[in-house]
């Protein structure tokens, strides 16, 4: 601690700007020693969440999640596909991530972010492997046709924590999917038919008989942490990913069941322990965003009776 | 078996899709008629309701968020930032603007790529508003995607992009507000939704500099007789004043803050 005298001659005499920016590092230590955050959050509490259903029309489902300043756009489009043979009756998501250059001064056109794949390639893997949802129901017609689900989710704006933020808006996009009136047309192609005209054609067999919802089980919440020291910061923001190299992301279900757990590389070795603190940690935050979610629901629900 | 081999093989496999929605439109429904109404309900020379906010994303150094009926856009500003180096010396600035769609914008999903018409137009509209000689040897970047598109996409585009210009602080000779108006049949319409958009007969835009009452870019497309033009023009530039009183409260809210 004898250096932290000398340390603290210099911040009187230094700004306090400059000396964020030449001993970043040093700074948030200095925080760090008193339990705190340059913005005034105690180590263990999340940013402000929000989420809004059904931002956007066009598509089929869609959700708007914010995380602090994080913002991310989750819109999902469902076109019709064969099933492939081995699996008749169910359907197939795909779902990508986008970094479009209005998130962030590092992304250009032309020059785009490297964490973009990563991240969707993350998405893919919570969201199959928790099985969320069974792609039974989005089957059609045994064999022959099926919902492909289109999920795309973009970044608005970009400070830390984005695969955090982006699960949650691909959640709640899917809980706001709602399946469309179908009926086969005369050449064997799916067309949606609206609810009106789906009664007065009786001679067309309406194949998706009313609009539905999917069955979400097994939701899969995330939340990131960056490790320094003995520290644990949550939802750490984009300035903190930068400075504390050691990220951990934890995935789990609502029954607390690990769905996925990242530690790619990092300064900080992290030991069983941190590990356990962070899922314990990780187990309520799961428990805060499916209530923020549920609350959304009931808003959406309330607005359109 | 390599990764590669596998990966071949995944986007052989990935199966074709198609939209449900119906391929082919109603036959051209109402137009004929001569007293038809808009499918939401405004009149002729009525504009959306439009909604405006600046500092919607906090990574740029500016930005807008516009919301015109159904066409939501989201316009970011970095910058100015140091010029490439393989660009040659210049003593005035650099603007640097790209459009894209999200792939659900539209009602069939498209490929999210860049809109490089777009993107151009939107530099042109902007290029004679800017004071370039006030940053000179950088670049300022104007980054736009369109979340919804829902008609008129380009004009909202520009005037959110001079909203977000005027965040970022960004000097300007003037805020630039475009409108577009559609003829259809012997009909004006102002403000064209995608449905009456893909209609018309002939479609015109103007991108204006309201308080200097400069035009920094007229578009013309499809078939027009001399004086229905002129008629368009006087409703663009009549709508674009009233666009411009609405950019500059917004400004003014946000400052006021």
């Amino acid at each position: 601690m004898e250096t932290s005298l000398a340390q603290g001659e210099l911040v009187g005499e230094m700004e306090m700007d400059a000396y964020r920016r030449l001993f970043p590092l040093r700074f948030y230590e200095r925080y760090l020693l008193e339990s705190l955050r340059p913005d005034t959050r105690p180590l263990i509490q999340c940013r402000d969440t929000s989420v809004a259903l059904g931002p956007v029309a066009s598509a089929d489902g869609s959700a708007l999640a914010k995380i602090g300043c994080t913002t991310m756009l989750a819109g999902i489009k469902l076109e019709v596909m064969t099933p492939v043979a081995e699996s008749p009756d169910d359907g197939c998501i795909a779902i990508e991530f986008h970094m479009p250059p209005i998130c962030s001064a590092i992304v250009r056109p032309g020059r785009p972010a490297e964490v973009a794949p990563v991240i969707s390639k993350q998405l893919t893997d919570a969201i199959l492997s928790s099985g969320m949802i069974n792609l039974k129901e989005l089957s059609l017609i045994h064999g022959k046709a099926a919902w492909m689900a289109y999920l795309d989710v973009y970044c608005l704006d970009s400070d830390g924590s984005l695969f955090d933020a982006a699960l949650l808006a691909a959640v709640a996009a899917f809980s706001h999917l709602q399946i469309p009136l179908v009926s086969l047309n005369d050449e064997g192609r799916v067309v949606t038919v609206s609810a009106e005209l789906g009664e007065g054609k009786s001679s067309k067999e309406v194949v998706n008989k009313e609009k539905r919802k999917l069955k979400l089980t097994n939701i899969p919440f995330s939340l990131s942490f960056v490790l320094h020291k003995k520290y644990i910061l949550v939802d750490p923001n984009a300035e903190e990913e930068s400075i504390m190299d050691s990220l951990v992301t934890v995935v789990l279900d609502l029954s607390g069941r690990l769905v996925s757990l990242y530690k790619p590389g990092g300064q900080v070795l992290a030991y069983t322990s941190t590990l356990k603190d962070c899922v314990a940690l990780a187990r309520n935050r799961g428990k805060e965003l499916k209530k923020i979610l549920d609350d959304a629901l009931l808003d959406m629900e309330e607005d359109s009776s | 078996m390599g990764v590669e081999a596998a990966m071949a093989g995944k986007a052989a496999n990935a199966p074709t899709t198609y939209s449900p929605s119906p391929s082919q439109k109603p036959a051209r429904p109402i137009f004929e008629d001569v007293d038809w109404v808009r499918a939401d309900g405004r009149n002729f020379h009525e504009c959306r309701p439009a909604f405006m906010k600046t500092g919607a994303a906090n990574a740029a150094s500016g930005s807008a968020y516009a919301e015109f009926g159904n066409t939501k856009v989201i316009v970011s500003v970095f910058g100015p930032r140091e010029s490439k180096k393989a660009m040659l010396y210049s003593d005035i600035g650099r603007l640097n603007c790209n459009v894209s769609f999200t792939t659900f914008a539209a009602p069939t999903r498209g490929q999210g790529s860049d809109n490089k018409d777009f993107s151009s137009m939107l530099h042109k509209a902007l290029e004679g508003a800017i004071i370039l000689e006030s940053f000179p040897k950088t670049t300022v970047d104007v980054f736009a995607l369109v979340l919804e598109s829902g008609g008129s996409d380009l004009p909202v585009v520009v005037s959110c992009a001079s909203l977000a210009l005027a965040d970022a602080g960004i000097m300007m000779y003037d805020l630039v507000a475009a409108v577009s108006v559609s003829c259809i049949r012997k009909s004006l319409i102002i403000d064209p939704s995608s449905d009456e958009e893909s209609y018309q007969d002939g479609s015109l835009m103007i991108t204006c500099m309201p308080s200097r009452n400069e035009v920094t870019q007229l578009t013309l497309t499809g078939e027009w007789s001399t004086p229905k033009i002129h008629e368009a023009m006087e409703l663009c530039l009549d709508a674009c004043s009233k666009l411009g009183k609405l950019l500059r409260t917004c400004l003014r809210d946000a400052a006021s803050v």
